[in-house]
């Protein structure tokens, strides 16, 4: 029987490219070993990785856990978070390998409960408070306008890298409908749905250990967040409905829709000379237009991401997932003092977002007490998932200004600096 | 001597055109409401194209380019108008089968009403300065794209050099046009004109100066639309008992909110102009007497902006009665109707007027509200000093129910002070160079840069000399010469306190650069003196001090922001905003 109280901690993490997966393996008396794993997913593998890198990542995994408890965290519906869960027609895919593991329990963020998106009686709605279930419905129109920008990136007559830029972060938000679902029904225990302040769900799993959730917040929890979702889940429902009229989607041929067939000029590509200019600025305009609307949409997504700090003896790691400035709002303002003190002596830092300018809010940075530019023992470490060339320009991820002050201010390790021939990175900390 | 057309009569000035009053949503008996509009007459191409608008009918949703509106030649020399419901002599015509269906689905009206309101807007912003007025974005021409594209959005953009109009799914699945909203056209048109103005407008730089171009271009959009009788009478007779005269009960300051005010917010099309429908609702619904400027609630720019909305559509119905107070009574008790609504139509055109003209008289850069309060009074004054009708007092008491006062350099009665120009020397340049020679006006500006009280370690900039021809009340032209500088100095963040004592935001990397403006707005009188000269200094520790918080906190230091898409995403945002109670 595992004592009472971890002596180390393993964090591998796994060499997904542009995605995140992080698999924590707490080692007890007796070298006995209880895992968790935090996400698994990527939007762009590493360049050169090889077919079926994925499956040699999923069973990594598996060999490691073995027989061991385990247990799974999917911190929100990105796919570069959860695409590693997908199953496979054959039966053999990345989803059914980790289904195969039996995990104790699956931890997910509450806005991924299903009683919230059906329509008749609600009881989740008692738990997480008045909009939580229109919070839910912006969500699905999310993943409805992502697929038609991914459509409209396409459809063809966009500048190149807005194209590219559409489809990455558009397909990222497109709903993983079978990956959602093998989350919602692999483990052994009912799913754990979890909000600012509630259980983990993974205090059987880890004993000796106290797993903090610090978000993200209901709709309830915050006058600020509620006024924010109430005029963004609005706008999103107005924003679906509005994209219907050009969508492709929308008609059975997958032809688009013509406003005015009988007044019809020219259907391109060979365009009057009087009408070229206007008509490449209107597709730069409108790859701009488009390309706001996934930015935000990303965003609103990002914020759904469960923020756990892992406490075991004097140690804490913090796995914010991709949470952006307004699901940090609850945790870092004035009244949660709790929740900064728990940050001030953060041990190791999971850098949020993939390194990108707006997961990592300056508020939250200056907290981080052991961040020193001397190495040594005690210096904060930080674990950074990412892919440099994926965004680019103004966009950049990881962004420089940041990865220069974790370099100054912290012990790195960026996935970007892995060699090729590497599956995984471990960190070994004594707790 | 026969003139081009061959006719011995002078070409006319003025085309009339058929557009949606507001927008397809506001019917009278189950019709939609049209009105007729003087546009400038020129020659057109297929478009329609004319020397300031050029038409371009791309839906980048589904790449296709429609066939442009073509107006034919009539026999008078001016163009026939294939939607209109009066004939040539101005006698109603009869409403053709299936009009409103054909105006809601023909693009090529459209495309006629786009072109109709942008010169109308650009007409009545040319005639309020006396001059021809540029857009903001390079060229003579903006195109304007009537369908753009399928999103719930319509905008100006500087680099694309354009007007772009969203079309989208309505609640009943039918497409909704943004191009058939005549606020939006004209909103967005606002944007186009002020930003060929005072292009320092777009910047970032406080609440006051990020809520302006939104809150003007509304006030401009909304008195556009009050100013047509056709619609003002409409909203009259919804909600008064018919016949030819209207009762004084019904001609009170909160009596007309509800019928004219909130009546056009509730007609508006639903989700088509959710933005600025609130922007007039709560015109009504905002208590006056509260400190609005300092509440957090009001930082944000929408409801900033929305301040000066109300503001200004207060004191139009405080106008409209003062005007009608002067006329008397038919009968005990009734107005004659025609003359309420000719009287209210009236008062909006001359505010739209005024609110055109205060912008020669704004500083060009981080503009407050307090400076347009102070524009507003000092150019009415200057054109009509008597003030029978007693507007400037209106605007005041309204403005400041706002919580809007005058600017602090201003006189004591809120106008700007005129410049003392004893020590000014003129004897180096020349009078007829200063009407229109940037060269000559930096040349003035050199040679009495102690007198004018301008910093000389920046780089200092002419950016336009415009002269400005307007009539005033006496039938006597009023002529003046706008010129208007600005400077701009750039530091690192640790220099600004010993160089300027601009105190910086405590976080801010001490390396950064920053970029900081001043500048100054100079009316020069018929005489070519100067009569005003109404500027920010570039040394003003305190606003700089300020200024630079606002742009730390807001995160347009952080070098993510993109000017050019501002106005997109603020309309974005703007459609995004959820209904408040008050």
């Amino acid at each position: 029987m595992a004592a009472s109280a971890p002596n180390s901690l393993n964090i591998r993490t796994y060499q997904v490219g542009f995605g995140d997966c992080f698999l924590l393996s707490f080692t007890y008396d007796g070298s006995k070993k209880r895992h968790v794993l935090i996400d698994f997913g990527t939007k762009a593998l590493p360049p050169g990785a090889p077919k079926g890198h994925m499956l040699r990542i999923a069973n990594d995994i598996k060999a490691t856990v073995g027989d061991d408890p385990f247990a799974v965290v999917a911190t929100h519906r990105h796919q570069d978070h959860i695409s590693g869960f997908q199953r496979s027609s054959n039966g053999k895919g990345t989803g059914d390998v980790i289904r195969a593991m039996k995990p104790k329990v699956v931890v997910q963020p509450w806005t991924e409960e299903p009683g919230l998106a059906e329509t008749a009686n609600k009881p989740a709605l008692k738990r997480f408070g008045d909009g939580a279930d229109k919070r839910v419905a912006a969500l699905s129109d999310i993943h409805e306008i992502a697929a038609h920008v991914v459509e409209a990136a396409q459809r063809g007559g966009l500048p190149r890298e807005a194209r590219d830029r559409l489809t990455l972060i558009g397909e990222d938000n497109v709903k993983n409908l079978d990956a959602v679902k093998n989350l919602m029904t692999m483990g052994q225990e009912d799913p754990v749905y979890v909000f600012s302040g509630t259980k983990s769900g993974l205090d059987s799993l880890l004993p000796g250990v106290k797993v903090h959730v610090l978000g993200p917040p209901t709709v309830a929890q915050s006058d600020k967040i509620k006024s924010y979702a109430k005029t963004s889940d609005q706008y999103w429902n107005f924003q679906a409905r509005a994209m219907r009229a050009g969508s492709s989607l929308a008609t059975s041929k997958g032809k688009s829709k013509v406003l005015f067939p009988r007044h019809v000029a020219s259907a391109g590509p060979n365009y009057p000379v009087e009408a070229r200019w206007l008509i490449y600025h209107a597709r730069q305009a409108q790859a701009e237009q488009l390309l706001s609307i996934v930015t935000m949409l990303d965003k609103v997504m990002n914020n759904t991401s469960v923020i756990l700090v892992f406490e075991a003896g004097a140690k804490k790691f913090l796995f914010p997932g991709d949470a952006q400035l307004e699901n940090w709002l609850y945790a870092l303002d004035g009244t949660n003092d709790k929740y900064k003190a728990l940050l001030q002596s953060v041990d190791l830092y999971k850098v949020g977002h993939h390194g990108s300018w707006n997961a990592t809010p300056k508020k939250l940075w200056s907290l981080f007490k052991k961040k020193s530019a001397a190495s040594g023992q005690g210096r904060l470490k930080t674990l950074m998932s990412t892919l440099e060339g994926v965004f680019h320009e103004e966009h950049e991820v990881p962004r420089g200004k940041l990865v220069t002050e974790l370099k100054s201010q912290s012990d790195l390790l960026s996935t970007n600096k892995l060699p090729n021939s590497d599956l995984f990175r471990d960190t070994l900390v004594q707790l | 001597m026969r003139n081009t057309r061959g006719s011995r009569h002078s070409l006319v000035n003025t085309q009339k055109l058929t557009i949606i009053a507001q927008d397809p949503s506001v019917r009278i008996g189950g019709k939609i409401l049209m009105s007729e509009v003087d546009v400038p007459a020129e020659e057109l191409l297929a478009g329609p194209r004319g020397y300031r608008v050029n038409v371009i009918d791309f839906d980048t949703a589904t790449s296709t380019l429609y066939r442009p509106a073509v107006l034919k030649r009539a026999k008078n020399g001016q163009y026939e108008d294939a939607f209109a419901l009066k004939k040539a002599d101005g006698t109603p015509r009869k409403r053709p089968k299936r009009y409103d269906h054909k105006l809601v689905s023909d693009p090529t009206f459209h495309a006629q009403n786009v072109y109709a309101i942008v010169m109308r807007t650009l007409a009545q912003f040319e005639f309020a300065l006396g001059r021809r007025v540029p857009w903001g974005s390079q060229g003579h021409q903006i195109h304007v794209a009537p369908h753009a594209f399928a999103d719930a959005n319509a905008f100006y953009s500087r680099e694309h050099r354009g007007i772009f109009f969203g079309y989208f799914t309505g609640p009943s699945n039918r497409p909704i046009f943004t191009c058939l909203s005549h606020d939006i056209v004209a909103h967005e048109t606002t944007h186009a004109i002020l930003d060929g103005i005072r292009s320092r407008y777009l910047e970032p730089s406080s609440p006051d100066q990020a809520a302006f171009h939104e809150g003007f271009a509304d006030i401009i959009a909304l008195l556009s639309i009050f100013s047509l009788p056709d619609l003002v009478g409409q909203l009259l007779d919804r909600s008064t008992p018919r016949g030819r005269m209207i009762s004084k009960a019904h001609l009170t300051a909160d009596a007309l909110k509800q019928s004219v005010l909130l009546g056009l917010a509730e007609e508006m099309g639903v989700g088509l102009s959710k933005g600025r429908e609130s922007a007039l609702r709560r015109s009504v619904k905002l208590r006056a007497g509260r400190p609005y400027m300092s509440m957090p609630e009001f930082s944000e720019e929408h409801d900033r902006g929305e301040l000066l909305v109300a503001a200004m559509m207060n004191a139009f119905l405080e106008i409209w009665m003062s005007r009608l107070a002067k006329i008397g009574f038919v009968s005990p008790g009734k107005r004659d109707r025609s003359l309420v609504v000719e009287e209210g139509a009236r008062a909006a055109g001359h505010l739209l007027t005024m609110s055109i003209r205060a912008l020669d008289y704004c500083p060009p850069t981080d503009i407050t509200f307090a400076d347009y309060l102070s524009a507003l009074l000092t150019v009415d004054r200057e054109v009509v000093p008597d003030d029978k009708y007693r507007y400037r007092a209106a605007l005041l008491r309204h403005f400041n129910n706002f919580d809007i006062r005058h600017a602090t350099g201003a006189d004591v009665d809120g106008l700007w002070k005129q410049f003392d120009g004893r020590e000014l020397v003129y004897a180096r340049t020349h009078f007829d160079s200063m009407l229109r020679d940037k060269e000559e006006v930096f040349r003035f500006i050199w040679e009495n840069r102690k007198a004018l009280d301008i910093d000389d370690r920046g780089y200092v900039e002419v950016q336009s000399v415009r002269p400005s021809i307007r009539i005033g009340p006496d039938g006597f032209t009023l002529r003046e010469t706008v010129a208007e500088y600005v400077q701009i100095m750039t530091l690192q963040a640790k220099e600004l306190k010993a160089a300027l004592k601009i105190t910086p935001p405590p976080d801010l990397p001490p390396t950064m650069r920053i970029r900081i403006f001043g500048g100054g707005a100079l009316i020069f009188n018929e005489y070519g003196q100067l009569k005003y000269k109404i500027a920010n200094r570039i040394e003003d520790a305190k606003r700089q001090t300020a200024r630079l918080k606002y742009l730390w906190e807001s995160g347009a230091l952080d070098g993510d922001q993109q000017d050019g898409l501002r106005l997109a995403r603020l309309h974005r945002a703007r459609m995004a905003r959820a209904e408040r109670s008050e």
